[in-house]
């Protein structure tokens, strides 16, 4: 996977600000691109959690042929075993979202706590978790995944862990210059000259400060988190007892749902990933734009400066 | 007929979430060859924004009306299309030198090269000749056009920003803070260079400042901007001895003149915001003579005297009264 | 030379950082639990003289810490083991991998930084327009798509125009050069098609992202106000001071690119690296895994120093 990806924050490195109470919300409400990130995701969500109460079929009843065409009563066709598209949608994004969100989960907590006892503390503290993050920075997180897989064998916990274990290190950087910046603040200072503790200050001072920032590089990771899922799904180390969505499309794929022309039980499960992937990149980025603004004007572009008829206000008598 | 007459000039800012921000309201200024304008206010007046509306760089969210004649001809008239042909040739802008002014990836001498190269001054050879030659003429080393800018200290950095707008021997030359975040021995040479050249070359100058002492060194003329209009316009030696707007007064009075004792006086408050019409005048808020008509009705830029303007009700008043 | 103590010093952390690879590597793969993976000689269809002769070269019956110091001599030989599936050396089955993988990861590439550089100008100089919002959603969208779905959706779209799985047609009898070439081009076509579309989305990104802060720089402004017009602004400002940024961030991106082949080749049966990985996972084919995966780390820390290098090259600021 690409840098970019694997560096869900700035690009391009940008001064850190401060974050405002209720950004996250706001900026939700504002920008188009991430109300309807959220809400598509609130939609997949939802639908994915009400899975064992809206599916319309049973998950594992074959209620039809071995790639059965779409049909009136079944929208998006049949998988290699005859089970209804629709159900297996909802119950494997129930499987790729869990992934996702836990894997994440475990990144936020390793990354941020590197970034913040990197960034409050500074120093050797700093350097020394600096390189160390700069070493997993340098291993390719697709085949180490394999690997670790390949050896430690398939399961829901495993792939859980494996994907948690590589994709803290954004968030570790992220977080740690929000952290620098946030402890020369004023009032930290203040606190500090009165005696308070160090977990009081990081957890009643800096913390709410870096919140949102953790909060849109914990969207962007999720959308790493389950393509990654996905990826190892399709070479065969997804946990074989559950469906997700990358274990439908390796299904397919291994069944030749190509050649025998279903491509309903390959198109929608990537399709859904593709959705869920670009909603969370939305979302994310749109709160690092609230929060880090470009406030340069481009000096250049395309449109220029527009002129208007000069509208009499009464001169000037001089 | 002036050789630069900016004249009723509007500038608007179309703002992120809808609306506009009005930066210049009905600015009118002029300079003829040899004179040296000071445009001062404080930071936000709309100063810089006249400044750039004067050679046409706005940005893409800019409108502009009024008009801007060149030698009698409107080069507003037609936009970008119009002005462009006149950068640099006949109006060239010296930019605050902290800034990223210069490309930091090409070296000095190659931009400069570029302005006399695109201006068909020069070619090849000819053309680094010449920049050679620039460079001697503000105090740097013909060598250093080999270097990168930040290989230069601010001083010389700023000397050779002043070089390249000369390079095509414009007739008005634009300095828009020249010397401020440069120390004050290396604000003074500048200061000096510009002196020198505007008189050996005949230019026009418009220096855009809010550093007070640095336009009484400089300049015979000064025009004070407020919340985007010209409040007053007259001599330096007027602005600063008998100002006809408060807000001249108590801008100069802020300043502590190194002769006297004077203590230093900030006026409070802050100016309006541009994004909606204001009523009356507005200053009125920070005034320390408002009166009666100053709420409701906006005064308008009247001659109080022999090229002497300004825009305040008090100017109104029978003699007696004076501001 | 500018700066030789920079280029050593990063040199010196590329190493180092393959060392330690190097030894995470050993540690997977021999300090596993059970012996399924940690023994090297249990190459099947081996017969018991190979067999034995790996247990010595490789100290099978020492101490862990003796391993790994043979591990490390036998690596700077260049002895990698023997693969399970094919008892052929790793070093040799690796080395006809990547130079598979090689030209079709290339083109993917050369397809994705072009159109994404295009794509990316295109999207900060119409800042605004339609042009940009319609340029950054496609990018968005193909940036957004796994890139194993999106390789078998381009094999649903063109099954009966292009070949779709591996690198030449085994039906070809003697075929001439020219046949050869053609063959491999038409092979080479979809594969490098999904990389470069999934790099592509990416790549716009990153160039937009550039070129939206190069022009916002000051030196814009007085570009402009040397009466230069847009184009000549573009060219000789623009574009050369956001190619830093580009460059570097490419370059980065390229280490990790050979990881995402490997998804790449499996849907393509494309016989490369990441094929080999795919291969060897399906068949525990340890010594092949554990080479395939100290390739891949290789090219990662191998294409950071450049991209550090690069870097340092073109901006004249960096004298550290």
């Amino acid at each position: 996977m690409s840098v970019a990806v694997r560096e869900p924050g700035a690009v391009i490195e940008s001064e850190p600000i401060r974050s405002r109470r209720g950004i996250v919300w706001e900026t939700i409400r504002r920008r188009p691109s991430a109300a309807i990130g959220s809400a598509i995701l609130l939609v997949i969500v939802l639908g994915a959690l009400l899975a064992p109460w809206l599916a319309p079929y049973d998950l594992h009843k074959q209620v039809g042929p071995v790639f059965g065409h779409p049909s009136w009563s079944h929208p998006l066709g049949l998988d290699d075993g005859g089970i209804d598209m629709v159900t297996l949608l909802m119950w494997g994004a129930r499987v790729s979202l869990v992934v996702g969100f836990a894997a994440t989960f475990v990144s936020m907590v390793i990354g941020g706590t590197i970034g913040v006892a990197a960034g409050y503390f500074g120093g050797k503290t700093d350097t020394t978790l600096m390189r160390i993050t700069d070493y997993f920075l340098v291993i390719p997180d697709v085949p180490l995944m394999i690997v670790v897989a390949a050896i430690w064998g398939p399961s829901l916990f495993h792939i859980i862990i494996v994907i948690g274990i590589l994709l803290w290190t954004s968030t570790a950087r992220v977080i740690r210059a929000q952290v620098k910046s946030v402890r020369e603040r004023v009032y930290v200072k203040r606190a500090r000259s009165l005696g308070a503790s160090h977990t009081r200050i990081v957890f009643r001072h800096v913390l709410p400060q870096v919140a949102p920032l953790l909060i849109a590089n914990t969207v962007l990771t999720i959308a790493v988190a389950i393509f990654d899922e996905t990826a190892l799904a399709f070479l065969g180390l997804g946990d074989p007892s559950r469906i997700s969505l990358g274990k439908m499309i390796e299904n397919a794929f291994q069944r030749a749902a190509i050649s025998t022309g279903a491509w309903y039980a390959i198109v929608p499960p990537g399709l859904l990933v593709a959705v869920i992937i670009l909603s969370c990149s939305l979302v994310g980025g749109a709160l690092e734009d609230a929060l880090n603004p470009r406030l340069r004007v481009a000096h250049l572009s395309a449109r220029s400066f527009r002129l208007r008829p000069l509208v009499g206000r009464g001169g000037e008598a001089v | 007929m002036s050789l630069l007459e900016i004249q009723d000039l509007h500038v608007w800012f179309d703002l992120e979430h809808g609306g506009e921000l009005h930066a210049v309201q009905g600015v009118s200024l002029s300079v003829d060859p040899g004179e040296r304008l000071g445009l001062v206010g404080e930071s936000g007046c709309g100063k810089t924004t006249t400044a750039l509306a004067a050679m046409g760089l706005l940005p893409p969210n800019a409108s502009a009306a009024g008009r801007i004649m060149l030698d009698g001809e409107d080069i507003l008239a037609g936009g970008e299309e119009t002005i462009r042909p006149h950068r640099w040739v006949d109006l060239a802008i010296v930019f605050q030198g902290a800034m990223n002014a210069l490309n930091p990836v090409r070296t000095v001498g190659s931009q400069i090269v570029e302005a006399i190269e695109l201006h068909g001054r020069a070619k090849g050879p000819a053309a680094r000749t010449q920049t050679g030659e620039l460079l001697e003429s503000v105090g740097i080393p013909a060598k250093r056009a080999e270097r990168f800018p930040h290989e230069l200290s601010g001083g010389m950095r700023q000397r050779a920003a002043i070089a390249m707008a000369l390079s095509c021997n414009p007739k008005v030359l634009i300095a828009d803070e020249p010397t401020t975040a440069l120390d004050v021995m290396v604000q003074a040479q500048i200061l000096e260079l510009l002196d020198a050249l505007c008189r050996d070359f005949g230019l026009a100058l418009i220096l855009v400042t809010h550093d007070l002492p640095v336009v009484a060194q400089l300049c015979d003329l000064g025009a004070v901007m407020y919340a985007g209009e010209i409040v007053e316009r007259a001599t330096v030696d007027a602005l600063y001895h008998s100002p006809g707007h408060p807000y001249t007064r108590l801008l100069f009075a802020a300043t502590p003149d190194l002769g006297s004792n004077g203590e230093v006086v900030s006026i409070p408050g802050a100016p309006p915001r541009l994004d909606h019409e204001l009523r009356g005048c507005p200053f009125q808020p920070r005034c320390d003579r408002a009166f009666g008509p100053c709420t409701t009705i906006h005064p308008l830029l009247k001659s109080i005297g022999a090229g002497h303007a300004a825009a305040c009700h008090l100017n109104d008043l029978p003699a007696i009264a004076a501001p | 030379m500018r700066g030789a103590d920079y280029v050593i010093k990063r040199i010196a952390f590329a190493l180092l950082t393959v060392f330690i690879a190097v030894t995470i590597n050993f540690a997977l793969f021999r300090l596993a639990p059970g012996t399924a993976v940690t023994n090297l000689a249990r190459v099947p269809h081996a017969t018991p003289e190979t067999r034995l002769a790996l247990k010595r070269e490789f100290g099978l019956d020492k101490s862990k810490l003796d391993q790994y110091f043979i591990y490390l001599k036998q690596l700077s030989r260049g002895n990698l083991g023997i693969s399970f599936e094919n008892s052929q050396p790793v070093r040799d089955n690796l080395k006809t991998a990547l130079i598979n993988t090689i030209p079709m990861v290339l083109l993917g590439t050369l397809f994705a930084i072009v159109i994404g550089t295009i794509t990316g100008v295109l999207a900060a100089w119409r800042r605004g327009t339609a042009a940009e919002g319609a340029s950054v959603t496609t990018a968005l969208a193909f940036y957004s798509m796994p890139t194993h779905w999106l390789g078998l959706m381009l094999v649903i779209l063109f099954a009966g125009t292009l070949p779709t799985g591996g690198m030449t047609n085994d039906f070809l009898i003697n075929p001439s050069f020219w046949q050869h070439f053609k063959d491999l081009v038409a092979h080479i076509t979809l594969p490098a098609l999904t990389l470069g579309l999934v790099l592509f989305g990416e790549y716009t990104l990153i160039v937009r992202s550039a070129m939206l802060e190069t022009l916002s720089e000051d030196y814009i402004l007085t570009a402009r106000a040397k009466g230069l017009r847009p184009a000549a602004i573009l060219r000789m400002h623009a574009l050369r001071n956001a190619m830093l940024p580009i460059a570097t961030l490419i370059a980065l991106s390229l280490g990790y690119i050979v990881a995402g082949a490997i998804l790449v080749e499996t849907v393509f049966s494309w016989p490369g690296i990441g094929r080999a990985v795919y291969d060897a996972v399906l068949a525990r084919d340890y010594p092949m895994l554990q080479g395939a995966f100290l390739v891949l780390t290789v090219s990662v820390v191998f294409f950071n120093l450049v991209a550090d290098l690069l870097y340092f090259k073109l901006d004249p600021r960096i004298t550290e």
